[in-house]
């Protein structure tokens, strides 16, 4: 998943992104409204978190470029101001919650993962797919009851797919949205995780959850409980 | 003498019946002065008539004959006109066929001369006459040897005449005084209230303005008046600016104070920092946030404003559940509202936005399936009625909520959530009550009442 964080203040905007970071995310960032505008409008993007009060363009501006620009990932509202008329205004130019300065970590987490797994057509943390089960909260997998292990790494990568369960994911689509700009990106590596989960998902090949569309990507095929 | 209307009223009553008394008294004194004239000329004229018709006689006597007299008045008894001839000595030598009662003291005048004496009852002229009777003839102011008597004649004539005429010219001169004076105050008093009628209407805007009914004054205005409504105009939207400016003021101190403040909360809830330092860190930040959350809120509440614009309730309230059905999506709830399209208050925006963001957001939080939010204005009361279908309120929920409260310890996402509606319904003089939804939905019930 890859998130990105506007906000100007840059001890808080550090302190978001390595919450985020900690959750898994990939975090892209933006000190001022304009480079925030560019990048939600054009970098992958799973999740962004933006602040209202911002220097350059305003934060409502920006909601409103990205939903112009036909993009409509979840949007949380980071405000200081907590008059309800600003909640409004921006949930009403586009973005799906707001969070109220300052927050707990928690909070901010919870908001960002129910936002994701809503996006994603998910109502609920947990997220079934035949035997299998993710809890994004926890983020442990289990298969017909028992305990998977997966790195961080197979982790991301099975969110991801079943988040987007019954659509061709590309292996660039893959590459973008779990890795950060500065990691190596060898598309190679998406096809070892893949193989990796395989084995650990679907250990007795009956399963079969994530097929390769030769050519376009890999699809999860189990259905969503 | 607090209404411009009175006291105009009274000055131009009081000049208007000092001039008409003055402009009376002149005209009366006019006519009496003309009227005494008039009588003067017609006693002098009856004398002279008298001295053509009489014979002095030799002996000193006098002779008119009755058909000669100038008047058939003077043979009248009681006629009330007199004539009578006194010789120098004083002695009565003729009188009148009317006269009758005893000879009134009268002063004799000098030869020519004649004296004009207001008697108690009438009016007596009197005029000294010489006469040289020598062939017969009648000779005035003679001289030389001839032998010369020296006469008074008096013609007196009754008042009743002369009163009669005074007082019906009286009766017509301040009837028709009085009637113009009515007639003017009239006038006066329709041009008064035409003159005043831009005032009132002024005032009737200003109130109209003030319960909310117009946003400006609108009115066209007299000359005189066009600065006052235009400085009105001005001061109504300075005051609604104002609030503004202070509510984006105090918006950039909330965002200038809390960022920090998410920064420490930041670093109390980093595992990595050591726990010692953390701890002592987690209760003051604590209170700040709190405090900081709670004073800028009170701070906010603009309350009731005398020019506030009005505001729109049902857009309003549409916004807010836009709003919530994204946040609570999830749940998929079911948002019924029965506030009419017309529905206005005279209340702050921001204000009516954090009640019903509050009260709406809690009911949402709560319901398991459906919310019903109801408005309406009765006798200058809001009335603001939420109900969920959730589990509704602990038995003590009212008690915590009217010790006035323990409410703005509340922060939204722990308890019930109501402390800002609590301290808003504080600034308008208001209540909020706690109980039990009825109609089906058997949740929490939430009702408010404002003074707008």
């Amino acid at each position: 998943m890859r998130a990105l964080v506007v906000e100007d203040d840059p001890a808080l905007r550090d302190l978001v992104c390595r919450h985020l970071a900690d959750e898994g995310y990939i975090v892209d960032m933006a000190a001022d409204g304009e480079q925030g505008q560019y990048m939600a409008v054009e970098y992958p993007v799973d999740l962004a978190i933006i602040d209202l009060g911002l220097p350059k363009t305003p934060g409502i501006a920006i909601i409103k470029a990205v939903r112009k620009a036909g993009r409509n990932y979840p949007i949380l509202i980071l405000t200081a101001r907590d008059g309800w008329q600003s909640k409004v205004e921006g949930l009403e130019a586009g973005a799906d919650d707001y969070l109220v300065k300052p927050f707990h970590k928690e909070e901010l987490l919870a908001r960002a993962r129910a936002l994701v797994r809503r996006s994603g057509g998910w109502s609920t943390s947990q997220l079934e797919s035949g035997p299998i089960i993710l809890n994004t909260a926890a983020k442990t997998v289990s298969l017909h009851g028992n305990a998977v292990e997966l790195t961080a790494y197979e982790y991301r990568l099975l969110e991801y797919l079943v988040m987007h369960a019954g659509e061709v994911v590309s292996k660039s689509t893959l590459t973008e949205h779990l890795y950060s700009e500065d990691e190596e990106r060898d598309s190679n590596v998406i096809e070892v995780f893949i193989r990796r989960l395989r084995t650990k998902l679907d250990p007795d090949s009956t399963l079969n959850p994530i097929t390769t569309q030769r050519g376009s990507g890999y699809r999860w095929t189990l259905p969503r409980a | 003498m607090k209404s411009l209307r009175t006291r105009l009223l009274l000055v131009v009553t009081l000049v208007l019946v000092v001039f008409m008394l003055l402009c009376g008294a002149g005209l009366d004194q006019a006519f009496r002065g003309s009227s005494l004239q008039a009588q003067q000329d017609r006693q002098q004229g009856l004398i002279f008539a008298l001295l053509g018709a009489a014979e002095f006689e030799d002996n000193g006597g006098v002779r008119i004959n009755t058909g000669s007299l100038p008047d058939p008045r003077l043979g009248r008894v009681q006629s009330g006109l007199e004539a009578l001839i006194f010789n120098e000595r004083g002695k009565v030598i003729w009188r009148s066929p009317s006269f009758a009662g005893d000879v009134p003291e009268l002063l004799a005048p000098d030869v020519g001369a004649t004296l004009f004496n207001d008697l108690e009852a009438r009016f007596a002229m009197t005029y000294g006459v010489r006469w040289v009777s020598e062939t017969g003839g009648l000779r005035l102011f003679g001289g030389g040897r001839k032998k010369q008597t020296r006469y008074t004649v008096a013609v007196m004539e009754d008042k009743t005449e002369y009163l009669a005429q005074l007082k019906a010219f009286r009766r017509v001169l301040w009837t028709w005084l009085g009637g113009a004076a009515a007639a003017l105050i009239a006038v006066q008093l329709i041009v008064l209230s035409w003159g005043l009628s831009p005032l009132r209407k002024l005032v009737r805007e200003l109130r109209n303005v003030e319960s909310g009914q117009q946003s400006r004054i609108e009115a066209g205005y007299p000359t005189e008046l066009t600065p006052l409504a235009e400085g009105l105009n001005t001061m109504i939207t300075a005051e609604r600016n104002q609030q503004q400016r202070y509510r984006n003021a105090l918006d950039d101190l909330a965002h200038s104070l809390k960022t920090p403040l998410a920064v420490l909360r930041g670093v109390v809830e980093d595992d990595t920092l050591p726990a010692d330092a953390r701890d002592r860190m987690s209760d003051p930040v604590d209170r700040m946030q709190q405090i900081t959350h709670h004073q800028l809120r009170k701070a906010a509440a603009a309350g009731r404003r005398t020019l506030a614009e009005p505001v729109k309730l049902k857009p309003l309230t549409d916004k807010i559940i836009g709003a919530l059905t994204k946040v609570y999506a999830a749940k998929q709830l079911r948002f019924a509202i029965d506030i009419a399209d017309s529905l206005k208050a005279r209340a702050d925006e921001g204000d009516l936005y954090e009640l019903l963001g509050n009260l709406l957001d809690n009911a949402a939080k709560w319901a398991r399936t459906a919310v019903h939010a109801r408005a309406d204005i009765r006798n200058r009361m809001l009335v603001l009625v939420i109900d969920d279908d959730g589990p509704g309120f602990p038995e003590d929920a009212d008690k915590l909520l009217s010790r006035g409260v323990r409410a703005d310890s509340i922060t939204p996402g722990q308890g019930i959530g109501l402390g800002a509606v609590a301290e808003l319904v504080k600034v308008y003089d208001g209540s909020v009550e706690l109980s039990r939804a009825d109609g089906g939905l058997g949740g929490a019930r939430v009702t408010v009442s404002l003074s707008v």
